[in-house]
């Protein structure tokens, strides 16, 4: 048995050296989390506006056509789960906060946690932002070891990036996602197929959600931070496609919020026809032309 | 917890340490920890259904017992058919309830009548079919004499719930597995290393094969309706390969987990895409499920010594309930039929039992004539298997009108170049090592060491390259 184990120990030995190299890698090299949350720990005392959202605002809102100090804290695949969670966690440290944006797209109101194509990104919000995410298994080995999260081919594919670019980081020192692949630029046909696919859920139940939304919008009153709510822009291709039902659901379910609280607003540019393909980098995301139109037409509205 | 993920990667060393290091000198104790071991690995799934898992064994474990002791024939009978009653019975509430119920509100509705029916909002517990073909295995054989009950309920226990071969099988034999629990399992570094090479190769065909295949057959079947014919045909072709990789990809895993403990199971797939016919296929795919079905219900049934129009009959319903045990739903159902029909003319012909041997057992290739058949069974089975993988029967019949039309003759929308490679370079493998338990057994077996590591480093490389958070096996919804 001796024998048979020191065999499978010398066999290991490089996977396991493998393993040590991706895992430093991962820990090593900042990315969007960690340059994000490297950001909050050290500016959030001076912040007077802050974005929530997931890629559609990661993409979408550029902070450097806002007045004030604005930081895009929304991320790919973020979904309002997790924008609570970031929410809860800087609220009582930022003083000067005087307005939050929060983006709602076609998924994330119904979207659960744990669930999705990015749900691998649990792991990055508990290991670079230090947030309890609550649905890591303490048991679950990725929560100790993000080498596991991804393939090594997806792995290396970082590695190349960072190989080549120097950074993995997709966004600017305000947060906004400015690296996106440019190849696509002006082309929002070309995945709208597959982005419908990943983000209709077949659900309409927005409670969880809803819920989350309320929460903080009852916490920005008590502090009398204004709470506004918006829809960004998505590619006539895409929202052709969508829901309808589903879609009128969730511009009523946004007016009535605003509605219901004094110190809420909302702003719909999901189906805006200002916005053409040339504004798209793919069926859902603004390309950096779009995003400083659509910046400039939201930083119209909150101060109105 | 699957087999495909990091979970299971931590879970099986410990497992393994605790068995052969703290209790390898007490049996007992050895199977306390397989058995406590086993209900972690199921508790992990859901929780709630592992009350339902110790009923289910608890129950069989005293009608057995109470079976063996029974004076007469009738109250053995009684214990029989009271097991029989409520393992299908929860069989039939769990996976099949709304299905015969909605068939039967369809059914009545087709004369103008609209019932107002009861359907129950259950989930399926986890391996529900394969723990119950288990402990219904066990009971007939008491039944019939072949085996006396076990009179201890940690070792009965293991055999139900030994966690490798849970939730997808292989089907097991109370007479081949039990007495290995019974008896004290010998640390062999042969046997040991021979199921780490199996688990490995389990994970090739699951995760760079299936779940590879799976990426483009999920996006041609639920975009059928826009892809052209030769695409869809592709995509059925892909599928095939899929549910190959992922389901022997499993077997492979159990199989070769198990070995690590010291037991062999049930040989599950012996290279059933080097079939000649539909009759050898059906010998070499699925194994412990069909050889569970022809002694439990062909033979009972009369088997092939009843005249032809009843053995056609028992054809018809061997594959008839294989295809409801897959699923409650008609697409299963036409699956079945598709090849019981397949396997009609040669049973007609007497011919079913033609191909016993693999394929050019004794020569390296295989001549034009086997290729040939072997080609066509393998596109018979990708043709019945629309009816497996399409939402439903009309979804599978949309997309076999659509792959026959005059598309079909047009280049694929989607060619999966990677993928095609690896499916030629793992059939090539396969090929090499089809006399042998699984495709590497013996590959590189006499080659020196540094050759045969560096060709388990490519396999290993290859999986944790392809690996991708663990994607749910296929069989695990049976």
């Amino acid at each position: 048995m001796r024998k048979t184990a020191f065999k499978l120990a010398l066999f290991l030995s490089p996977i396991f050296l493998v393993w040590i190299a991706v895992e430093t890698f991962y820990r090593a090299v900042p990315n969007n989390y960690t340059v994000k949350h490297d950001y909050m720990q050290a500016n959030a005392r001076e912040i007077g506006t802050l974005l929530f959202g997931s890629s559609h605002c990661f993409y979408g809102l550029n902070p450097k056509y806002m007045s004030g100090h604005v930081y895009n804290l929304a991320n790919i695949s973020q979904p309002l789960y997790y924008d609570a969670l970031l929410f809860d966690q800087y609220i009582d440290k930022m003083p000067k906060l005087k307005r939050v944006v929060f983006c709602i797209e076609y998924s994330n109101l119904s979207h659960v946690p744990g669930t999705g194509e990015d749900d691998f990104r649990k792991y990055y919000y508990e290991n670079y932002m230090d947030i309890d995410a609550g649905i890591v298994s303490a048991f679950d080995p990725k929560k100790y070891s993000l080498a596991f999260t991804r393939s090594l081919e997806q792995t290396w594919a970082s590695y190349e990036r960072f190989d080549y670019f120097g950074t993995i980081v997709d966004c600017d020192a305000n947060g906004w996602g400015n690296n996106y692949p440019k190849v696509y630029r002006y082309k929002p046909s070309y995945n709208v197929q597959e982005r419908l696919a990943a983000h209709e859920d077949g659900s309409t139940d927005f409670s969880a959600n809803l819920k989350r939304l309320e929460n903080a919008i009852a916490r920005c009153g008590q502090r009398n931070i204004e709470v506004v709510i918006v829809s960004l822009p998505q590619s006539q291709l895409y929202t052709a496609g969508l829901n309808r039902h589903k879609l009128e659901l969730i511009y009523a379910t946004c007016t009535r919020l605003s509605g219901k609280y004094d110190h809420v607003r909302y702003l719909n540019l999901f189906e805006d026809r200002r916005f053409t393909d040339e504004d798209f980098f793919d069926a859902d995301h603004l390309n950096d032309v779009g995003a400083i139109k659509c910046t400039q037409i939201v930083e119209k509205f909150l101060v109105k | 917890m699957l087999f495909n993920t990091v979970n299971f990667a931590v879970f099986l060393p410990v497992v393994l340490a605790l068995y052969w290091l703290v209790t390898q000198r007490n049996l007992k104790l050895q199977n306390v920890l397989l058995l406590a071991a086993s209900y972690f690995f199921y508790a992990c799934w859901d929780v709630r259904f592992l009350a339902l898992l110790i009923f289910s064994t608890g129950l069989d474990y005293y009608t057995g017992i109470k079976i063996h002791d029974a004076r007469g024939k009738k109250a053995k009978k009684f214990w029989l058919w009271l097991s029989l009653a409520i393992n299908l019975g929860f069989l039939g509430i769990f996976k099949y309830y709304n299905f015969f119920v909605e068939s039967f509100a369809d059914g009545i509705a087709l004369f103008g009548a609209r019932p107002n029916v009861w359907l129950l909002d259950l989930i399926l517990p986890v391996g529900i079919s394969f723990y119950t073909f288990h402990g219904i295995s066990y009971i007939v054989d008491i039944y019939r004499g072949k085996i006396s009950p076990e009179r201890n309920f940690v070792n009965y226990s293991v055999f139900v719930s030994f966690f490798p071969l849970l939730v997808a099988g292989p089907i097991e034999r109370a007479t081949h597995l039990l007495p290995q629990i019974r008896n004290k399992r010998i640390f062999s570094s042969a046997q040991f290393n021979d199921g780490l090479r199996q688990i490995l190769w389990g994970l090739v065909k699951k995760v760079v094969i299936a779940d590879n295949c799976g990426v483009f057959v999920d996006d041609i079947f639920s975009h059928s309706d826009t892809y052209s014919g030769s695409t869809l045909v592709l995509g059925a072709i892909l599928f095939s390969f899929q549910l190959y990789g992922d389901f022997s990809g499993y077997s492979d895993i159990a199989l070769g987990t198990a070995r690590l403990f010291g037991i062999e199971l049930l040989r599950n797939f012996s290279f059933p895409y080097f079939s000649r016919d539909i009759a050898e296929f059906w010998r070499r795919w699925h194994m412990s499920l069909t050889t569970w079905f022809k002694d439990y219900v062909y033979i009972p049934l009369g088997g092939s010594k009843s005249s032809k129009w009843f053995n056609i009959r028992n054809v018809f319903i061997i594959f008839l309930l294989s295809g409801i045990w897959h699923g409650a739903s008609w697409k299963f159902v036409c699956w079945a039929m598709i090849n019981a029909l397949y396997f009609l003319p040669l049973l007609l012909a007497n011919r079913n039992r033609k191909h016993l041997e693999i394929v050019a057992y004794d020569r390296m290739f295989p001549t034009p004539r086997e290729v040939w058949q072997m080609v066509a069974t393998f596109m018979l089975t990708v043709f019945s298997r629309i009816f497996f993988r399409a939402d439903d029967v009309h979804h599978a019949f949309a997309f076999i009108k659509r792959a026959f039309s005059e598309s079909l003759l047009t280049i694929p929308q989607v060619i999966p170049t990677r993928v095609l490679l690896l499916i030629a370079v793992f059939m090539v493998i396969e090929w090499t090592g089809r006399r042998g338990g699984y495709a590497i057994a013996h590959t590189f077996e006499k080659a020196p060491k540094p050759l045969q590591w560096s060709f388990y480093y490519v396999l290993v490389f290859a999986v944790f390259y392809c690996s991708n958070s663990g994607q749910q096996f296929i069989y695990f919804q049976f």
